[in-house]
């Protein structure tokens, strides 16, 4: 397995774009391939704001430091070339597109990755997405509803699972994907990253989450504590363990400005 | 060439009593003096202006110089080659019982499957119709549904009208495909006046797409129709107007929908051609049970001006209509929908209800939304809403955050946005030809 990294954070401060406030202050990570982060934090930490920053969301911007993706720098890139890059964040809030199928939505995604002029096998794609389909054991009539048009939470996340199944990515960056979740719901959730893991143990995950809970069902390699846009603790996952016994008082007192 | 025609050639031709008058040579005379006391309407009624609230947006006089056009009305040959443009359009459709194919306000070929002609459809020239003297024409003909008292502009097309489609549906008939008009608009600087007259009778069955096009003009250039469509006790009609002419055709059109008892009467209206394009659109419904769905769809960029004036009047108790117009609005566009529900005295039971959405997608393009109740019942459920949004950013990083590229992402949020109307009306080739032009138009922004 190639062993250097696929994600490399360094000294990385961003904010809300046109704020001067920086959330974040300094943040360093490596993510190799393969592996699984998760970062912890209360409300406010900035790991919500990480997540935004390296998907390129154009409501924050980064003031210093840098990301790279396999040693390609991701803030000078689009969101666009960020996903072409490899870049797949699972949304904290899927956003509804109504009339657009999620068929289309994902056809359209791998039809952007090819070079001009190639065109999309189309019955390759219906292959692929039934196999994706099949694979997290999902109704084939899924695909057919417009892109989380009318979804329960659950089926949000379902969807943002499939669609990081048809696309495939080298990073996976779960937002809070497990936020608002009833039990069944994040058992879905872990099952589809985990089966993910398992075709493609080269992709690298994020993961994001305020809760334990879903470590229970998503092992990670490294936990890291973020408190006031700093990681100020990584470990193993006895961490996260910890954290759910003592919760974030501690460290938010421990790292208070 | 004839001494006549080359005179014919050099003196323009204007909108005016002489116009009428060649316009009803060889009519019946009861047609005639129906095209006179037109004119008569038409030359005693002001051009609407700005100051009325009707055409309040849609400046008539700047946008439409009536005096400088020439009357269409002859020029188009039968079994001439029909134009590329046309003839593209047509292989797009799917199959049909029946097309009628207009060139420049006449009528050049008429087609109806052998079987529905031996069960007494009568799929016609208008203009033939009307000379002989077919079925209710006579008493239907601008008189109940688009009378010239109903505005300058029906006055005008009542006594100018050139041709345009008769279609008769006898009791019972179920027409399974799609009937269909093509019209066509070849000569800068006209005025083309046609209508169309659809008769469904008791629980007969009927789809009717109207689609015009034209080239791009260099000066404005009129297309004015009219479409009377009456639907008897329990029949289903569904009449779908396609507006995709050149820039530089003006598009103005009045359309009322006349639905009796258990009837169905539903209207879509795509406009995304022309640079001016105006439908006036009347719903009666005119006996209990009766139900229209009124769609609408417009997608303006660069200039375009799009305004939609829509009523529906709940005559009779117990019936249903539901209206649901999208818009799209790129460039210096403008849209207008102006939109009232009527509910008249003793309509009890009526549920109405009118959505008009806006899509803005430049800093320029501005639609206005005024939707409107009126309502002299009690027990009624109405409801109206409209809404002008933009081009959401969350929505748009989505999208690109799965790799679409900024206009890819636009194109799919809008071909979504307008696909709610399509979706609702889901008639043979209809959608298909349709979102292909959207996405064409998309293609240019």
């Amino acid at each position: 397995m190639n062993d250097s990294p696929v994600l490399v954070v360094t000294g990385l401060a961003a904010g809300v774009a046109d704020e001067d406030l920086d959330i974040l202050k300094g943040v360093d990570l490596a993510i190799r391939p393969g592996e699984i982060h998760a970062i912890m934090g209360p409300n406010g930490s900035g790991k919500s704001t990480l997540a935004k920053v390296i998907a390129g969301h154009p409501g924050y911007e980064a003031t210093d430091g840098s990301a790279e993706l396999n040693g390609e720098d991701l803030l000078e890139m689009e969101p666009d070339e960020r996903a072409r890059a490899g870049v797949f964040m699972a949304f904290q809030y899927p956003v509804e597109i109504p009339g657009v199928s999620i068929a289309n939505f994902m056809r359209t995604a791998l039809q952007s990755r090819l070079e001009d002029g190639e065109e999309l096998d189309l019955f390759d794609f219906q292959e692929l997405l039934m196999e994706r389909m099949e694979l997290l054991d999902m109704d084939a009539s899924f695909a057919q509803r417009p892109v989380n048009d009318g979804f329960s939470g659950g089926e949000k996340k379902r969807n943002e699972i499939l669609q990081m199944a048809v696309l495939n990515p080298a990073l996976a960056v779960m937002d809070e994907t497990d936020s608002g979740l009833d039990i069944d719901a994040l058992k879905v959730v872990a099952h589809g990253v985990n089966t993910l893991r398992k075709e493609n143990p080269e992709m690298a995950v994020l993961l994001i989450t305020h809760y334990q809970r879903i470590l229970n069902h998503i092992v990670p390699d490294r936990v890291h504590v973020m408190v006031g846009g700093r990681i100020v603790e990584s470990g193993g996952p006895q961490i996260a363990l910890e954290l759910e016994a003592q919760g974030y008082e501690e460290y938010r007192k421990a790292h208070a400005a | 060439m004839s001494q006549v025609a080359a005179v014919r050639g050099d003196v323009r031709r204007a909108i005016g009593r002489e116009a009428v008058r060649e316009a009803g040579a060889g009519d019946p005379g009861w047609l005639r003096a129906r095209r006179e006391e037109a004119w008569e309407v038409y030359a005693a009624t002001p051009l609407p202006s700005t100051r009325s609230e009707e055409w309040r947006y849609t400046d008539v006089a700047k946008l439409l110089p009536l005096d400088g056009l020439e009357p269409a009305g002859g020029g188009a040959v039968r079994g001439a080659a029909l134009p590329d443009p046309l003839r593209r359009a047509m292989a797009q459709d799917r199959e049909s019982a029946g097309r009628v194919v207009e060139v420049d306000g006449r009528v050049v070929s008429v087609e109806l499957d052998d079987s529905l002609a031996a069960q007494g459809v009568v799929l016609s020239s208008l203009r033939q119709a009307a000379r002989r003297g077919v079925g209710d024409i006579e008493a239907l003909l601008a008189t109940r549904a688009v009378p010239a008292s109903d505005g300058k502009f029906s006055a005008l097309n009542a006594a100018l009208w050139s041709d345009g489609v008769f279609l008769y549906i006898p009791r019972g008939v179920r027409v399974e495909q799609t009937i269909r008009l093509s019209r066509w608009v070849s000569r800068p600087g006209t005025a083309t006046f046609t209508r169309i007259l659809i008769v469904a009778e008791e629980h007969s069955r009927l789809s009717f797409v109207d689609e015009i096009l034209s080239p791009d003009f260099d000066s404005a250039t009129l297309a004015c129709t009219v479409a009377e469509l009456f639907s008897r006790g329990g029949a289903q009609v569904q009449y779908v107007s396609l507006q995709r002419m050149g820039r530089g055709g003006v598009h103005l059109a009045n359309q009322r929908t006349l639905a009796e008892r258990d009837s169905t009467l539903d209207t879509l209206n795509v406009a995304l051609g022309g640079t001016v394009g105006r439908v006036d659109l009347n719903a009666r419904l005119l006996g209990p049970g009766a139900n229209s769905d009124m769609l609408g769809l417009y997608f303006g960029d660069a200039n375009q001006h799009f305004d939609f004036n829509t009523s529906q009047d709940h005559v009779a108790p117990n019936a249903h209509s539901d209206l649901l117009y999208k818009g799209a609005l790129d460039g210096r566009a403008r849209g207008v929908f102006r939109g009232i529900i009527r509910v008249h005295e003793g309509a009890q039971g009526t549920d109405a209800y009118q959505t008009n959405r806006n899509l803005i997608l430049s800093d320029e393009a501005i639609a206005t939304s005024l939707p409107n109740l009126e309502i002299e019942a009690d027990d009624v459920r109405c409801s109206h809403g409209a809404t002008v949004g933009q081009l959401d950013a969350e929505a748009l990083f989505y999208l690109m955050s799965r790799g679409l590229g900024r206009e890819q992402a636009e194109r799919l949020v809008v071909l979504g946005f307008l696909g709610e109307v399509l979706s609702r009306l889901p008639l043979g080739g209809v959608v298909e030809k349709v979102t292909r032009a959207i996405e064409a138009k998309l293609g240019h922004v």
